[in-house]
């Protein structure tokens, strides 16, 4: 993963990619009676990693599969560079894509498959096995270059198919979801490897994934999706602290919903004290949720308190603690394990919120 | 424990009681099957005696009949390959619905009999056509499809054919180099086993030749049983030994090339792909 990487980072500095501006502008598509988009508009920064994140069927891989040709919008634009791509055919996009499933062609090697872009560009035999050579190495497989896909593992293909997509020099890398088929040691190793080499090659990416934990480690920003809509786009601390929907609060991050009253002076009532309501919220006076995640709630031990301590899930340095409220309510407190241990199950406790401006949302039925 | 030691033990030793006896009936059916289909090939190979083998060559008809059902053969094969494969690729990517519909329009020719489709073919086929070896060459691509389309459609399933076609349409390649260079090669198996049945299937093809006046080698052999049978007998035991060497021929170099891509051998109807292993 040493020898060649410089030389590989070399071609391509000299290649004259430094990333490529992507702006998706209101696109829509609807498959029949299902909008599978809804007037989705991103725009990316050359050189910055974008993640779509969202439940199965809110529209990311639509999205992803508009801007590499495979699907038409209906209405709206994909503008690479300022340029309009939508009447472009996906072979002339220039765009590198890794896919959800295995696509190693299974009658290359490993070597070949990743000169394959390189042949449609009509390089020679000679400058493509080198080329394809250095990107094998780039991505540490150079000893398996002529190992065919079958001899290969889930993660070894990915990364192959991750060279393949680079050799071609693309503008853009798309990826969807490239790392949900593998097992969770190669997922993290592998997530590692394409941020680092994301970053050092500069390549705008758009990344479709519906796990948070990636979205939220590797992207530059993540664009939360729901029923075809971007509810939010923003770093990920940003995402994770100030979320902007009930929706992405809970999707990103663990969030407790907790039973308040929201009165006509933005205050709301909860946990038997008053805290004030977050800026822009939308909701009216009356039966509210308050969401919170775990470590912004305050746990205290003592006698008849307003919970009770039903389970502890322990994570390392930090200890999760579900605590049983009146109304059949629980929630999950985090807290440093050495101030956990002593809060074994059945354990009273008081729960209460910090005087912070806390995020509210429309009660929710309570499910049976 | 000494108990369970036993039971072990007595456990094992009916396993491999079990395992003998399967091999023994594995070898009784093996021979049963092999009296059934050599014996009245032992018994043709007597009828006919060696020498007949030596006159077969110069027996009139005999070379022009063979070098027809070839050229059938041929002409066949490559018709069926060039109509059936795009069709295949074709509704496995873009009309997937349709599939179960072309499935069972491909079987009609098995169901409908031959001289139903000659009579039709004979009352709308052109002039030109009914004096050529096309007329039954086209005959033959219809009595084909059905195991022609099988075979490819077997071979198209086996492979992630919407995701290889994507990757190859992202890295630069038209549609036409994508069936060139991505889907072919990865078909290469499926399309060996449509030309084994398609030259199978033609090389011993009776009736339509018969009906359409067509002299072909199974044609050829059934007239001449009618004044020299023990030449007749010689002339189909050699085209016998010819087809199947050709077809094993085939199908080692088929399983050769797919086996060191990870594909199956070339079974007929299914190619199976082997899996990934692990992550």
């Amino acid at each position: 993963m040493t020898t060649n990487t410089a030389a590989a980072d070399s071609t391509w500095q000299a290649s004259g990619i430094h990333g490529t501006s992507v702006l998706l502008q209101n696109l829509s598509r609807a498959f029949g009676a299902t909008r599978a988009l809804d007037g989705l508009s991103i725009e990316m920064a050359p050189g910055e990693l974008v993640a779509l994140l969202g439940p199965s069927g809110c529209g990311k891989t639509t999205a992803l599969r508009i801007v590499a040709g495979f699907e038409t919008a209906d209405i709206g634009t994909v503008l690479v560079d300022g340029k309009d791509m939508s009447h472009v055919p996906a072979n002339r996009r220039d765009m590198g894509m890794v896919f959800q499933s295995y696509s190693l062609f299974p009658n290359m090697s490993a070597l070949d498959n990743v000169a394959f872009g390189l042949r449609m560009r009509k390089l020679g035999a000679a400058e493509r096995r080198k080329r394809a050579g250095e990107l094998l190495d780039l991505v540490g497989l150079a000893p398996q270059a002529k190992q065919y896909p079958h001899q290969l593992s889930g993660g070894q293909q990915q990364r192959v198919a991750l060279a393949r997509a680079l050799a071609i020099e693309p503008r853009v890398l798309l990826l969807d979801e490239p790392l949900s088929a593998l097992d969770a040691k190669v997922r993290l190793q592998l997530r590692e490897q394409i941020r680092t080499l994301q970053q050092r090659l500069g390549i705008t990416t758009l990344f479709v994934t519906h796990d948070q934990e990636e979205a939220l480690s590797m992207a530059d920003r993540v664009g939360v999706m729901r029923e075809g809509k971007l509810e939010q786009i923003a770093a990920p601390d940003e995402l994770y602290e100030h979320p902007a929907t009930a929706f992405v609060a809970e999707f990103v991050g663990v969030m407790n919903r907790i039973p308040g009253e929201l009165q006509s002076d933005r205050l709301v009532a909860v946990l038997g004290g008053l805290v004030p309501a977050a800026d822009g919220t939308d909701e009216v006076p009356g039966d509210v949720d308050v969401l919170v995640r775990p470590e912004g709630l305050r746990l205290e031990l003592i006698q008849n308190g307003n919970g009770i301590v039903t389970n502890r899930t322990f994570f390392g340095s930090v200890t999760r603690v579900s605590v049983l409220l009146s109304g059949d309510v629980t929630v999950q407190v985090d807290k440093p394990s050495s101030e956990a241990a002593v809060l074994p199950p059945g354990t009273s406790v008081a729960v209460s919120l910090p005087p912070e401006p806390v995020l509210v949302s429309a009660r929710r039925t309570a499910t049976p | 424990m000494a108990a369970v030691a036993q039971e072990g033990l007595s456990g094992s030793r009916r396993s491999s009681r079990r395992v003998k006896g399967d091999t023994v009936w594995r070898w009784v059916v093996l021979i049963l099957a092999g009296v059934f289909f050599l014996l009245p090939l032992w018994s043709a190979l007597r009828f006919a005696g060696i020498s007949a083998f030596g006159s077969v060559i110069g027996f009139a008809g005999f070379a022009s009949s063979l070098w027809l059902s070839v050229k059938l053969a041929i002409i066949t094969t490559l018709i069926t390959i060039a109509l059936m494969l795009p069709t295949a690729v074709y509704v496995h990517l873009r009309l997937p619905k349709v599939r179960r519909l072309l499935e069972g329009i491909t079987i009609l020719p098995i169901v409908i009999p031959p001289v139903v489709l000659i009579v039709g073919v004979l009352a709308i086929a052109p002039g030109f056509l009914k004096s050529s070896d096309l007329l039954l060459a086209l005959e033959y691509v219809v009595l084909a499809m059905p195991f022609a389309y099988r075979s490819l459609d077997a071979g198209l399933r086996a492979l992630d054919l919407k995701t290889i076609t994507e990757a190859s349409n992202s890295l630069g390649a038209g549609w036409i180099t994508t069936l060139w260079r991505v889907i072919l090669p990865n078909l290469r198996t499926a399309m060996l086993s449509a030309v084994v049945l398609t030259v199978a299937l033609v090389l011993g093809e009776y009736t339509m030749a018969s009906l359409d006046l067509y002299q072909t080698f199974p044609v050829w052999i059934y007239v001449n049983a009618q004044t020299s049978g023990q030449v007749s007998v010689a002339a189909s035991l050699l085209a016998l030994f010819v087809t199947w060497l050709f077809l094993m021929l085939i199908t080692m170099i088929g399983t050769r090339q797919s086996r060191k891509t990870g594909g199956g051998q070339i079974t007929l109807f299914t190619v199976a792909r082997q899996e990934t292993r692990g992550n």
